[in-house]
């Protein structure tokens, strides 16, 4: 195993693909949650049993677009030096993710909330790294 | 319209200077890298993310087209890895035009395409589809054998065939 360590590279090139556009918020996860939200408001005002299929379908679709959006803040936007500013970013990300499961198989709109809470700390988090001015175009539209 | 005029060489170096004709750019690229590791998929299916590289870093001009060659990439600086596709002069098509080549550059491409990285999860290659041309004093060295892993050592391929040789030309039609 040794030989194979004083053999190996001591320096890494890239063959690079991808081209990230360095664009993050959390409002787009916010938005799928809230979509959540809402269709369980709905979901459970109705008493149509076709509009209540479709509505856990739908839900289903947005809690994993809440996911999607989530995991690509904690992938690449949030850089290990931000750990210092939110030590507890890896947690968040834990609880928001697992939130979602649980929002994607549920009814109750108290999840709903809860998802939408924790969304709202990952903003906090985004806007103490400074997300806001680093990575929107002109800020979030006023 | 079908002259653009002499291009200014950019960077162009003086002997002495350090460039990379000169005995201390020689002095300086024989300070390696050497060897070197692969990391990202662009140039699958030749070259392998985890793959383990000697380097000729003593190469002081752009290879032969097909070569494969490390360099650094134009505003991250970082060290890339990727074909050379056209050398000074040649004319590229791009962008539904053709670019000329100026004295000290060379077009960088990846060897894979865009459905293979797609279907690996990668996202678009980056290369001088995306940042252009490169010019001589970004190239490090000319890759040319794999060390590691043990069941695919060997000297790296020439491309199969270089995307592009010669271009047509300035368009007589101008």
């Amino acid at each position: 195993m040794s030989i194979l360590r004083a053999i190996a590279p001591r320096t890494t090139v890239h063959a690079h693909c991808d081209l990230p556009c360095g664009v993050y918020d959390p409002e787009q996860a916010r938005i799928e949650a809230e979509s959540c939200y809402r269709i369980i408001e709905k979901y459970n005002a109705s008493e149509d049993a076709t509009f209540r299929a479709r509505a856990l379908v739908i839900k289903e679709r947005q809690a994993d677009l809440v996911k999607h959006h989530l995991d690509v803040l904690w992938h690449d936007y949030f850089k290990p030096e931000h750990l210092e500013a939110v030590p507890n970013l890896h947690q968040l990300f834990w609880d928001a993710n697992k939130q979602t499961s649980k929002v994607k198989a549920s009814t109750n709109l108290d999840d709903a909330k809860k998802l939408l809470e924790l969304i709202d700390q990952v903003d906090a988090a985004w806007k103490a790294t400074g997300g806001l001015g680093k990575t929107r175009v002109a800020g979030r539209p006023g | 319209m079908s002259e653009t005029g002499p291009r200014r060489v950019r960077g162009a170096w003086r002997p002495g200077s350090g460039g990379p004709l000169g005995l201390r750019g020689l002095r300086r690229r024989m300070a390696g890298p050497w060897r070197v590791s692969v990391a990202e998929a662009s140039m699958t299916p030749s070259i392998h993310a985890g793959d383990w590289l000697l380097v000729d870093p003593t190469v002081g001009r752009w290879p032969r087209r097909g070569t494969v060659v490390v360099f650094r990439e134009p505003g991250s600086e970082v060290l890339a890895i990727k074909r050379v596709a056209g050398r000074p002069g040649d004319w590229i098509p791009f962008a539904g035009a053709w670019l000329r080549l100026a004295d000290d550059e060379a077009w960088l491409v990846s060897d894979a395409d865009d459905a293979e990285l797609a279907g690996a999860g990668s996202g678009k290659p980056v290369d001088s589809r995306s940042y252009g041309p490169v010019a001589v004093e970004a190239l490090v060295g000319r890759a040319w054998f794999r060390y590691w892993p043990l069941r695919r050592t060997g000297r790296i391929p020439k491309a199969p065939a270089a995307p592009f040789r010669r271009g047509p030309g300035p368009s007589p039609a101008g």
